[in-house]
């Protein structure tokens, strides 16, 4: 699926963590950090309001305890649709 | 730096799973080369079966010392695994030293367990002229390296620490897994419709055990230990599909917070660890006239496909070994397989599963607004990747079989020793490694999540998996030796 944005996605034992080279937002749920994203890209001023963008996070998987890395290699990625 | 799984190629270079498949594809075509009369594998050294220290190791195929052969293989392997953490991005200096140590502990238990006081059977004790015996066959290698590993894990923690960075139990059975995969191609060529029946079996009860397995055990969570909902999910898939891969498939199918599934992956990993202690000698003790049952009931119940590749062999040899004392002797494998077999359904089958719960959560049960959306890409980054190497080789020796039954003496010379001594080093290196990194002392603390799994698995996966196994491979048995 093709995204308009993307985004690494982590948790830091409190929150969720959205960010790429020039944004971050963060939420203790998804829909809150969904929401704050939301916040951040309006305020960023990369896309006109009223668009309705897709957003690719995938979770960075290097945050994961190494010794689970050689049971399971992946946990999530998501793609979420905001309107701006 | 980052992983995050974005193209269909990602972690090619940089995961455990793929990594089985380089290691294993590789001794894989080194062995095909048999077939055109080139040995590039002859210096693999092996244990033999000994009562004075001269006769305990052995060269599979090169006219050489086996002490150098012992070398050789030490340097082939140590290179391939450097290689494999350079990209995986792990130290490899502590690798390469921790790797050093495992490999010499694995061997030093191989050797030993090869003794004929322990391994041999009674039919060949004149041949050694002994007159008693433990008759474990090698069973006795694989409980002396799970003892000294475990000893190590638990007692000396400090140097287990240091063991870490190359105790990779599921690298090495997954790696051991492909090369089974020769194994069953092998075994194909012999027997392709029991081969074939056998696999059938193995789809046909993992798809039953686990449309019971899951919906009972989350509800035992959820019902009579009140667990949140989330919690009851990841421990439903760690306990009844295939352990911590299952953990951490559903923590992110459902977006818990990663501590969720690590929590829960610890005590599976334990969990794993008393079930491959255990269940090996019951099943040799109570269902020694039904050994493929025992098998795929094992496959069934014990999590992690290390811990359960591990109890598949122990069980073969204890179970071969107490046919033997019967004057009954079954080929070495096909109980392993039985055991395998139903496992790597259950690998596949969690990528499917994960793939479902996650529809099923945020289409269903945390429905929003702002709609996200469930990439079908989330089933192969989930895929267990070592499944198609297990694949590849076993087609590829079937299709010799078939296309090219001329070829099949030639290919197998190669193929015996990837699948024999090759596979069983990885396999005593599981062991090792397995101990290693099980501490007992983790279960302090987990008292009412380590309470749902004790009786979710004793009470209700290991009965169902028996019942299941029953009802779909009674009567099967493994083809005389």
């Amino acid at each position: 699926m093709k995204a308009d944005m993307e985004l690494v996605i982590v948790h830091d034992g409190e929150q969720w963590i959205a960010s790429n080279d020039s944004l971050k937002a963060s939420g203790c749920t998804l829909p809150e950090l969904d929401e704050n994203l939301k916040q951040v890209i309006i305020k960023s001023g990369v896309f006109k309001p009223g668009t309705k963008i897709t957003v690719f996070m995938g979770f960075d998987y290097s945050t994961i305890p190494t010794w689970i890395r050689q049971y399971a290699a992946h946990y999530f990625n998501r793609y979420v649709s905001i309107e701006l | 730096m980052e992983a995050v799984n974005r193209k269909w190629y990602s972690g090619m270079l940089s995961t455990e799973d793929w990594w089985a498949v380089w290691l294993g594809l590789t001794m894989f075509v080194a062995g095909l080369f048999s077939i055109v009369g080139v040995d590039l594998v002859g210096w693999m050294a092996k244990p033999g079966t000994w009562v004075t220290a001269d006769k305990m190791l052995k060269v599979t195929g090169y006219d050489m010392n086996p002490w150098a052969a012992l070398l050789v293989t030490y340097i082939i392997f140590t290179c391939l695994t450097c290689i494999g953490a350079y990209f995986m991005k792990l130290d490899v200096k502590k690798f390469f030293y921790g790797f050093t140590i495992i490999f010499a502990i694995t061997w030093a238990c191989w050797l030993i367990g090869h003794n004929a006081y322990l391994a041999a059977v009674p039919n060949e004790w004149d041949k050694y002229g002994i007159t008693w015996g433990l008759a474990l066959g090698g069973g006795a290698s694989y409980m002396l390296a799970l003892a000294v590993g475990l000893i190590i894990g638990n007692f000396f923690k400090g140097f287990a620490k240091f063991l870490h960075e190359a105790a990779k139990p599921e690298w090495f059975i997954k790696t051991a897994i492909v090369f089974l995969g020769i194994k069953v191609g092998l075994m194909s060529m012999e027997a392709a419709s029991y081969t074939f029946e056998l696999a059938v079996a193995g789809a046909a009860a993992t798809f039953v055990a686990y449309m019971l397995f899951w919906p009972i055990v989350y509800s035992l969570g959820r019902k009579t230990f009140k667990l949140p909902r989330q919690w009851a999910a990841v421990l439903a898939s760690g306990i009844s599909i295939c352990g911590v891969s299952a953990a951490v498939a559903t923590g992110g199918a459902i977006r818990s917070k990663p501590i969720i599934p690590v929590l829960v992956s610890m005590l599976i990993v334990v969990f794993a660890m008393i079930e491959l202690i255990i269940l090996p000698g019951l099943y040799t003790a109570t269902l020694d006239h039904e050994p493929i049952v025992a098998g795929a009931a094992m496959g069934m119940t014990v999590k992690t496909d290390g811990a359960d590749a591990a109890a598949g062999a122990i069980l073969d040899e204890l179970m071969r070994s107490k046919a033997a004392l019967r004057g009954v002797h079954w080929q070495e494998g096909w109980i392993l397989t039985s055991a395998v077999m139903t496992k790597i359904w259950i690998d596949m089958f969690i990528g499917v599963w994960a793939f479902v719960l996650a529809l099923i959560w945020v289409y269903k049960v945390e429905r929003q607004p702002g709609q996200s959306h469930v990439g079908a890409s989330e089933i192969w980054f989930r895929f267990p990747k070592f499944v198609l190497g297990y694949l590849l080789t076993w087609f590829v020796y079937l299709g010799i079989a078939v296309f090219g039954p001329d070829l099949v003496e030639a290919a197998s010379h190669g193929a015996k020793i990837v699948q024999s001594p090759m596979r069983k080093m990885f396999f005593m290196l599981t062991f090792v490694s397995i101990g290693v990194i099980t501490d007992f002392s983790k279960l302090r603390g987990m008292g009412r999540m380590a309470l749902i799994y004790a009786i979710a698995l004793f009470l209700i996966i290991a009965p169902i998996a028996l019942i299941v196994a029953y009802i779909f491979h009674h009567g099967m048995m493994p083809l005389p030796a």
